[in-house]
């Protein structure tokens, strides 16, 4: 199982590498255009349309990451009042709906990438892209999603088992308002004080 | 169906299902109860087509340019400037945090990020000059807020996408009314001053010489703010474009300081996506939603119910204020705007409100969420910056600024025309 984890965090982070430098690569491209098109009125072409696939693959490679480090946005005004067992079943229930309705959309998706293959779509653009291509590595994100929502909830099963209520909080429970908060305020600070470190050895 | 579509929901949201999971649960239980076709056979389509759009291609672009300003060293530099420029008024570097957070927020799409960085920057200060911390820290807080109403904006573009609005007049219609806010917080801070002038701290004094030699420092902001909305108003760029123009203006301007490294790159994507996913998961499940209370005419039927209650547009438009002040204390922002916009909006707007006014009053309705208790996420930001003393001290604080926002929002209502001249104008 742990080897199985350190797997699933590392493919994580490398969708959110993946997703980000996409992105990154799509503002570039899309800030070129812009450019070009004004001052040689010249254009890419399909800039736009790569951005779009760059937030679709990004946002399917990035649910596994948000999953792992719980960023994903639950509502725990009354949760915070409940005890520890009560809490972790909820985390459990919260887990598999989350799933399920993404699990559906996966299973759904399938047709969708399957239906441009066997249509041969292609984007009705300059680029002409088979849009099984972008579609396709959508789906894989999907997919690892699946996957590590699977294990989460494996390993949470098993934890129950054994009775670790607070493990399984731990593993898949609510991150507060306040926890989110004091996250955004380390980044800022961290950065802070590297400057400030800088600016008095200059 | 009204009844049980919103005890579903309620049920879902106690038990802490993640918003997204949620929201999808509930289309899929609406559909099963009231509809004949199984519109979840749509949801591959749907995901997709959401997930691809071009306008919400601005929301990583913006979070991304935030991240990377963050990590340029532009706030400090522009906060250390704004300190020589504005120590004269009662209330001394209140006013520049203020001053500070629209400035900043001129640059970023959002109000958690401006508070964050404006706070981490500016916190130094309180006990160096012996301010008043507890409303230093409200100015902090209510100042963060602007991040959201002076463009560029992420929950604009939300509120556009949701309701079909045009997100450029949306932008344009933020200008002024962050402008006049911005002044409005500055004169709490000045009258609280003038009534107990314990409350402002030393003054400091800067000479010309120096004030002059800091101007360079106020010039990062400004470009990011002429790439991202120069450039809509020029008719260079669409909104989404613009964005992408604001990162590569950040990106240079983070490589001008010699601060873009690949572990910079590194975080910068990590903590954008982790960011878009989890915004993108809500909105993709918010969208299927959509699409399900439409086809079950659950949103015509709402529309049926208040039309009964005989409100005349300003009753209803005062309902919906105190509705959303109400939620605002208790549900996280995002949220509120994904689960609620879609179902009130079209009744606003059916009343014969603007969309645009409209979108400007909900960001201003989103801020007051932001800052009232108990659950408010700029007074957290605030309180984990400053890591000591208790989150009182910051509500107390920021409990002058709720009542400038509601003054905000009533001056909005009294005048249109703060928001409404700007696009009118755009438009020829």
């Amino acid at each position: 199982m742990g080897p199985l984890f350190a797997l699933a965090q590392t493919a994580s982070r490398f969708g959110l590498w993946l997703g980000g430098a996409l992105i990154l690569l799509s503002a570039l491209v899309i800030g070129v255009d812009v450019v070009l098109r004004k001052a040689l009125a010249l254009s890419v072409g399909g800039a736009d349309e790569l951005g779009g696939y760059a937030l679709a693959i990004g946002t399917a490679w990035g649910l596994s990451a948000a999953l792992l480090d719980r960023n994903h946005i639950r509502i725990d005004s009354l949760y915070l009042l409940f005890p520890d067992w009560l809490r972790a079943a909820l985390d459990i229930l919260g887990l598999l709906a989350f799933s399920a309705v993404f699990g559906l959309i996966g299973w759904h998706a399938i047709g969708v990438v399957d239906q441009s293959l066997t249509a041969g779509s292609r984007s009705m653009s300059a680029l002409q892209t088979p849009l099984a291509l972008p579609q396709g590595i959508w789906l894989a994100g999907l997919g690892l999603f699946l996957a590590v929502a699977a294990l989460l909830l494996v390993r949470a099963l098993t934890m129950l088992g054994r009775r670790d209520v607070v493990g399984i909080v731990r593993l898949i429970g609510v991150r507060t308002a306040k926890e989110e908060a004091t996250d955004e305020v380390r980044s800022a600070e961290a950065v802070h004080m590297r400057i400030g470190g800088e600016e008095r050895r200059s | 169906m009204i009844g049980v579509a919103l005890a579903i929901l309620l049920v879902l949201l106690a038990v802490a299902v993640p918003v997204a999971g949620a929201m999808g649960m509930l289309a899929l239980a609406l559909n099963t109860l009231y509809s004949k076709l199984p519109l979840s056979l749509a949801m591959g389509e749907m995901a997709w087509a959401t997930s691809n759009n071009f306008l919400l291609v601005a929301i990583p672009f913006f979070v991304m340019l935030g991240e990377i300003l963050l990590r340029s060293g532009m706030a400090e530099r522009m906060y250390n400037a704004l300190v020589k420029w504005m120590p004269w008024l009662p209330g001394g570097l209140m006013h520049s945090n203020i001053a500070a957070c629209a400035m900043f927020a001129a640059t970023s799409g959002s109000s958690v990020a401006t508070a964050a960085t404006i706070g981490t920057v500016a916190l130094g200060e309180v006990k160096k000059h012996q301010y008043s911390e507890r409303l230093f820290l409200g100015t902090l807080a209510a100042g963060g807020t602007l991040g959201i109403l002076i463009p560029p904006s992420i929950n604009m573009i939300v509120y556009g996408v949701l309701t079909d609005t045009s997100i450029p007049k949306l932008y344009l219609a933020g200008v002024i009314p962050g402008l006049v806010l911005a002044g409005l917080f500055m004169l709490t801070v000045l009258i609280a001053c003038l009534i107990n002038p314990g409350l402002g701290g030393r003054r400091v004094t800067a000479s010309w010489d120096e004030r002059i030699k800091s101007l360079p420092d106020l010039l990062p902001p400004l470009i990011i703010f002429l790439a991202v909305i120069g450039s809509i108003y020029a008719g260079l760029a669409t909104a989404t474009e613009s964005a992408a123009l604001g990162v590569v203006a950040a990106l240079a301007i983070c490589a001008w300081r010699r601060r873009l490294t690949v572990a910079v790159l590194r975080q910068v994507f990590e903590g954008t996506m982790r960011t878009t996913a989890m915004v993108m998961a809500i909105l993709v499940a918010a969208y299927f939603l959509n699409f399900v209370i439409t086809s079950i005419g659950l949103t015509s039927q709402v529309n049926r119910a208040i039309t009964r209650l005989g409100l005349s547009p300003y009753e209803l438009l005062f309902a919906v204020i105190v509705f959303y002040v109400v939620l605002g204390m208790f549900m996280e922002t995002l949220s509120m705007m994904v689960a609620t916009i879609p179902i009130v909006a079209p009744v606003v707007f059916a009343a014969g409100f603007d969309p645009v006014w409209y979108g400007v009053i909900m960001v201003l309705l989103i801020e007051t969420a932001m800052i009232t208790p108990p659950v408010g996420i700029n007074l957290f930001v605030v309180q984990g910056v400053r890591g000591h003393g208790k989150i009182e001290d910051v509500i107390i604080g920021s409990a002058p600024f709720v009542v400038t926002l509601l003054l905000m929002i009533l001056i909005l209502i009294a005048f249109p025309e703060i928001a409404m001249w700007l696009p009118k104008l755009a438009a020829g």
